[in-house]
């Protein structure tokens, strides 16, 4: 299988401290991975680093064999890495649709953007991940409007729409109801095989319902990769997690 | 259906200022008033250019004086050498009289060299030198500030700062090149616009119909700009900076490239200024110029391009017509300042955004049925 | 050299008596408060019509006007402020509402104007303090030239520096607004009264302004926008010497002080304030948070 994302031997150093630390792992094109780990171990970093808000001080990242390593946001964003916040990060003043829409461009540049109404084939889009993200009801709905969930699954959406290949998905379901979480599993088990995704995750529960494969860090390291079934029998795993009462 | 009905009323205002603009001289008989009310449509222009940036892009610009007399001077160049203070010493080569009193004794009677700097002005005795230059020179100027402020992400209350700095700097600048600027004085005695051999002399109906014309035109291409995608992209980096990064766009060109467009609206605005005006001075650098602009646009709502410039229209004419006595001038400011913090306490969105309101309150009603309207209304299809 | 520097010192004790209060207000609350100008014209206004009709002279138009300002600052606080926590931009625009308004307020004698009725040292007009005269003659000390008034000046606000020190960093209520400075929410859930402190807050660093005015007004034409250019200054300093930092603020006057004094010896006076403005822009431009700062609000 092709590889979608490489990570070799990343690392990052604040000041004396390793946030993440020669962590290396390969995700396969159109994989599900679930990234575990007690608080601390380094997760939402390793996302910064995937995605260009933290500066690597080691290692390399590549998105299907090109070297995306340090790049600035908005290129790694164009070369196919989505990214989903913790806090849910709209556009709160334009509407639903409007949100769409400025995900939607493939042009990142202004003087292309300079035109106005949506070619056919960007609503076709859009309203194929209207259809998924079940947002119809609300499209003129100014996005700070939103419920919580609403806004998580908008968020969803504009990285579907913006069509990245690779999606990281940090705590999807934070703050979500018990309905809200397991409508965002249907969303992104939908996802799997056509996008590869990685989610960083604490809901066990959701993490069962929908990895394959896990990766566990523990002090910004690897501590273990495998799937799942292996990894809550793995007694490394169990010890890092000894803090927080163990995998539950 | 109610987004259809605030779509229709956005443009039904479009449409009535343009009417009552271009029809104007029909009503106005009285020529110092057409000249007072276009220099109030230039205000609009100007309201126009910081909704657009700080409205739209979320860059509250404090020192847009900067690029407004920038294009003053320079079209303010071009005029001065075309006035006859510039060939009072009888020679056919025109040199502005203020460089004479300022010159060492023995200099050359000649722009070339009569004052130290006096050499920028050659190229302007053409008058189209001086009219390109009032928009190209403001440009050039947002690219180099804009490209510097927006790499570095400066944000906020910052680039407020930088930009009232800046605006500072280039007042005092133009006050100590006295041999080049005439200092405090400004440029004064300026002759008239001439565009093929007619003389647009400022108190004139054709003279109004530039303006008017601009005004118009200027409404309509910002309205198209912000229509367009990269208007919605602009918006989006207002509201997250951070998404629209995670979306592949760098955020950066798109602030530049509004804060440029908003500056060079201002120095055509400084530019038509001193065709009705007759002249260019330091005060364009004011701050409370400045900041009178974005009083403008908040009171007439800071999010809705013709709503700014209706605001600094407004807020002129009626300044205008209590300007007979001192006093009641005096009170006038009084209550701009009261209206002012009234508006930024209790109505952000300004008068545009009071009208929306209004129109969806009264939607709501006729329909009786339906009460998501106001909820629903566009901030951006204005 | 040592008149260059003492001229720059004198601008330096200005410039960081107006930045002082600022400082505080901008650092602690987040506010820009754009009509801090006006509170030290309030400050130079008091001090003149305390003479004309109080007949009191410098030292007791200080405190006097130190509690007018504060009273006034008191009052934009309960009024204004207090409704735009958390919306910086906001403040400054509203704040400079308040500026038209307190400039119009002493151009039309608070609306006295109207009735025909006129106070002697309120108005459009220009206006001016008295300063006893023993305080305007230089006299020698080891051979230096000491001017009285710029040394009193220098006095009072190396006094009014120590005295905020003290307070921010000394007292129960400086914890207050040091935990507000960092974290209002949390300070809020510890049970300081966020608002109290707030406009307490906000009321010293207006008093500060009405001192600065009193003294400003020793050396510079009294009118209603005398304000106007002091504000733009005062936080340039605070600014460049980064929000919410004491030390910053008072080594960014010196700094920018110095500056202004050295430049205007060797050109003009509009080339020095243009050289500060380049160095300011500069300095935002390269550390946007000041040259000390820690991360707050």
């Amino acid at each position: 299988m092709k590889a979608a994302l490489t990570i070799e031997g990343l690392e990052v150093d604040f000041g004396g401290f390793k946030a993440v630390d020669s962590m290396t792992t390969v995700i396969d094109d159109g994989e599900l991975r679930v990234i575990l780990g007690p608080n601390g171990a380094g997760k939402t970093t390793l996302m910064d680093l995937i995605s260009g808000k933290t500066a690597a001080t080691g290692g390399k990242v590549h998105l299907f064999g090109r070297d995306i390593t340090n790049r600035p946001e908005h290129e790694i964003a164009r070369a196919g890495v989505g990214r989903k916040f913790q806090i849910p990060s709209v556009f709160r003043d334009l509407s639903v649709l409007q949100n769409l829409e400025v995900a939607v461009s493939h042009e990142p540049r202004v003087f292309r953007n300079l035109r106005l109404g949506m070619s056919r084939a960007d609503r076709k889009r859009i309203d194929e991940v209207i259809d998924l993200t079940g947002l119809g009801a609300v499209l003129d709905t100014l996005a700070g409007d939103l419920s919580h969930g609403q806004m998580q699954w908008l968020e969803l959406g504009m990285l579907i729409t913006q069509q990245s290949k690779v999606i990281l998905l940090d705590e999807p379901t934070a703050g979500m109801t018990q309905g809200e979480t397991s409508k965002t599993a249907d969303i992104i088990l939908r996802l799997k095989g056509t996008h590869t995704i990685l989610v960083v995750e604490h809901d066990m529960a959701f993490v069962r319902k929908i990895a394959e494969k896990v990766t566990v860090m523990h002090l910004g390291k690897l501590l273990a990769e495998g799937p799942m079934q292996t990894i809550e029998a793995d007694p490394a795993v169990r010890d890092a997690y000894l803090g927080s009462g163990g995998l539950h | 259906m109610s987004n259809r009905i605030f779509i229709l009323g956005d443009r039904a205002v479009y449409a009535a200022f343009i009417i009552i603009v271009l029809a104007l001289p029909l009503l106005v008989d009285d020529v110092f008033w057409l000249n007072r009310i276009a220099k109030y449509l230039v205000f609009g222009m100007l309201g126009l250019a910081i909704a657009l940036s700080w409205g739209y892009a979320g860059i509250l610009n404090l020192g847009q004086g900067l690029f407004f007399g920038l294009g003053a001077y320079m079209i303010a160049m071009s005029l001065k050498l075309q006035s006859y203070t510039s060939l009072q010493q009888g020679s056919d080569k025109p040199i502005p009289d203020f460089m004479l009193w300022n010159a060492e004794p023995g200099a050359p009677t000649d722009l070339c060299c009569i004052t130290p700097g006096s050499w920028l002005w050659i190229p302007f005795q053409a008058q189209w030198f001086g009219m390109a230059m009032a928009v190209v020179v403001p440009v050039v100027f947002a690219l180099i500030i804009g490209s510097t402020i927006f790499r570095l992400r400066v944000s906020g209350v910052y680039v407020a700062i930088i930009t009232l700095a800046l605006v500072l700097l280039a007042r005092l600048l133009f006050i100590d090149l006295q041999p080049v600027t005439n200092g405090f004085n400004g440029l004064t005695d300026l002759g008239w616009l001439t565009i093929a051999g007619i003389e647009f002399d400022p108190f004139m109906v054709a003279t109004y119909y530039i303006i008017a014309v601009s005004v118009c035109v200027v409404l309509l291409l910002s309205r198209w700009l912000i229509s367009t995608r990269a208007g919605l992209i602009l918006q989006s980096t207002r509201d997250d900076p951070n998404r629209s990064r995670y979306l592949g766009y760098d955020v950066a060109s798109y602030q530049v490239f509004f804060f440029t467009v908003s500056a060079g609206i201002a120095g055509f605005a400084g530019m038509l200024f001193v065709i009705v005006s007759e002249f260019a001075t330091p005060t364009y650098f004011d701050i409370a110029f400045s900041i009178s602009m974005v009083v403008w646009a908040a009171v007439g709502g800071r999010s809705s391009l013709i709503g700014a410039a209706l605001g600094a229209i407004l807020i002129n004419t009626i300044e205008a017509s209590v300007s007979e006595s001192e006093m009641f001038q005096q009170a006038w400011r009084l209550i701009i300042g009261i209206v002012f913090v009234l508006v930024v306490l209790y109505m952000p969105r300004g008068l545009a955004g009071l009208a929306r309101d209004v129109l969806a309150r009264v939607v709501a009603l006729s329909q009786r049925t339906g009460g998501k309207d106001s909820q629903s209304s566009h901030t951006a299809a204005e | 050299m040592f008149e260059v520097l003492f001229i720059g010192l004198s601008l330096t004790s200005v410039l960081l008596l107006i930045a002082l209060g600022l400082s505080i207000t901008y650092g602690a609350m987040g506010v820009i408060n754009m009509a801090h100008g006006e509170l030290v014209m309030i400050g130079a206004y008091t001090a003149v019509l305390a003479g004309i009709h109080l007949g009191f002279n410098i030292f007791l138009s200080l405190p006097l006007a130190f509690v007018v300002a504060a009273l006034v600052g008191l009052l934009i606080e309960r009024v204004v402020i207090r409704r735009l926590y958390g919306r910086i931009i906001d403040t400054l625009l509203a704040t400079w509402g308040v500026a038209i308004i307190l400039q119009q307020l002493i151009r039309l004698e608070f609306g006295l104007t109207f009735f025909g009725i006129s106070i002697e040292g309120l108005g459009p007009g220009l206006q001016n303090m008295r300063v006893p005269t023993f305080m305007m003659e230089p006299f020698d000390l080891m051979g230096l030239s000491i001017q009285p008034y710029r040394t009193f000046i220098l006095c009072v606000t190396i006094l009014l520096t120590a005295l905020t020190w003290y307070l921010v960093y000394r007292t129960a209520i400086g914890v207050q607004v040091r935990a507000i400075m960092r974290n209002p929410q949390m300070a809020a859930a510890c049970g300081i009264d966020v608002r109290r402190v707030s406009a307490l807050t906000f009321a010293y660093g207006s008093g500060l302004a009405g001192v600065a005015g009193v003294l400003l007004a020793g050396f510079r034409t009294v009118m209603p926008d005398m304000g106007a250019t002091v504000v733009v200054d005062g936080f340039l300093v605070v600014v460049v010497g980064g929000v919410g930092s004491l030390l910053g603020t008072i080594l960014s006057s010196a700094l920018l002080g110095q500056i202004n004094g050295i430049v205007s010896v060797f050109s003009n006076d509009i080339i020095a304030r243009a050289v500060v403005f380049g160095v300011v822009i500069a300095i935002i431009l390269w550390r946007p948070r000041g040259l000390f700062s820690f991360k707050s609000r």
